[in-house]
């Protein structure tokens, strides 16, 4: 299978976000700071690598009529494993995400990798595609976390990254980000909930948009060299 | 009934796989996690009173279902954790109480609220800390603005601050029982 082709789906015409349009939830809940968007995003690109591996690895001894029950009880697996690490090693993602890491066995990117892609395909494409359609998501979440908390807070790179004293990158969520206005000229309501759906709203629209415009492209192009044969 | 049987066995097999692999990571990880939550109990009891010791003393009174443990602090006063439900699942909340059973300060253990809203009560932010700063001084009469009291909620719904103030009211009380 074309890599480049799986990269391009992942991050563009395929993305789970903005084209598959699932595991929208977290989407909206949790980008209001970069520091969220980038743990949670990665944290779904380790689980759904791991998942799409260990189902793709099983796919010929998992019965049909079972195939849901085992997804779910892998999925699980693998996200207790990764809440127990952060609980242990990055408490501060771990308080900041708080119920959204567990309820990543309830994300659809992951199941819905699995039932559409995993259990056909190699181990091999399955673990490019969960590290490509994880980093389409994580994308995603960095853009809405940005614009969000931009416009929300006048911030960048909230919990991420510490300008006080040079410019560091802080891992453990203690940095207070770059101001670029005041906090409280911003509007707070792109840090709520509201704010999520706004953002994601015009994400998908602009998506659909630049997606159908290259389509066109294609079909004129297409349509003049027809003509140019005829001709 | 052989397909029954085959598909319990495979569903079994990959459940006890998962379960066995589980196991060893919470061996791993259950005493780092453990470390963290006793550090951070221990932070949070310095910040809501000032003190060098704190001494566990027995409290199992039956009026005060979601007190967990009282601690003194020997002329200074009493901290009270508590356990109750907020918006999204259970709080774990330390309360400072002087000897003239007035609030010096609550600190948010441990919590599961919505992120941005409730969870506002636990953070750093300027939000956060106003909205803690506030319980200062309380007695056990403390109610929230729109009953009352002084206390301006987190959000409008009110639950996550209407879940702490009730808790500071009744960790004032539970130590004031013990007098």
């Amino acid at each position: 299978m074309n890599r480049k082709k799986q990269f391009t789906e992942g991050l563009i015409t395929n993305n789970p976000v903005l084209v598959q349009q699932i595991g929208m939830c977290a989407t909206m809940a949790i980008t209001t700071t970069l520091f969220n968007g980038v743990g949670m995003g990665l944290s779904v690109l380790i689980i759904l690598t791991c998942c799409n591996v260990v189902i793709s690895a099983l796919r010929k001894m998992i019965p049909g009529e079972i195939r849901l029950a085992i997804f779910v009880v892998v999925i699980a697996g693998f996200v207790t494993i990764v809440d127990l690490l952060l609980k242990a090693f990055v408490p501060a993602l771990s308080e900041a995400l708080g119920v959204f890491i567990p309820l990543i066995v309830v994300n659809c990117i992951i199941i819905g990798r699995a039932e559409a892609f995993c259990q056909k395909m190699p181990v091999k494409d399955s673990f490019f595609d969960g590290i490509f359609q994880g980093l389409g998501y994580t994308c995603v979440l960095i853009v809405m976390c940005v614009v969000r908390e931009f416009l929300g807070a006048g911030r960048f790179g909230g919990g991420l990254i510490d300008v006080s004293n040079g410019f560091r990158f802080t891992l453990d969520g203690t940095g207070a980000g770059i101001q670029i206005f005041p906090e409280s000229y911003g509007a707070s309501i792109m840090s709520l909930p509201f704010g999520g759906f706004l953002t994601l709203g015009f994400l998908i629209a602009a998506m659909q948009y630049a997606l159908k415009k290259a389509e066109d492209k294609k079909a004129k192009k297409a349509e003049e060299e027809k003509k140019e044969v005829e001709e | 009934m052989n397909k029954i049987l085959k598909l319990s066995l495979v569903l079994f097999l990959i459940s006890a796989i998962v379960a066995g692999v589980l196991g060893v990571i919470n061996n791993i990880t259950a005493p780092v996690i453990d470390a963290q939550r006793q550090a951070k109990t221990a932070a949070a009891f310095a910040s809501v009173l000032k003190a060098d010791r704190f001494d566990e003393i027995e409290f199992a009174n039956p009026d005060f279902p979601t007190v967990q443990t009282v601690h003194k602090a020997e002329g200074v006063g009493y901290v009270v954790t508590s356990v109750f439900s907020g918006a999204q699942g259970n709080i774990t909340l330390a309360v400072g109480v002087d000897n003239d059973y007035k609030c010096t300060g609550i600190s948010v253990i441990e919590h599961s609220e919505t992120s941005g809203l409730g969870a506002n009560a636990a953070s750093t932010g300027e939000v956060g800390v106003n909205f803690r700063a506030q319980f200062v001084g309380q007695d056990e009469g403390i109610a929230l603005s729109n009953a009352g009291g002084s206390i301006d909620a987190l959000t409008g719904a009110t639950i996550t601050s209407r879940a702490i103030t009730e808790a500071v009211a009744t960790s004032i009380r539970a130590v004031k029982s013990l007098a």
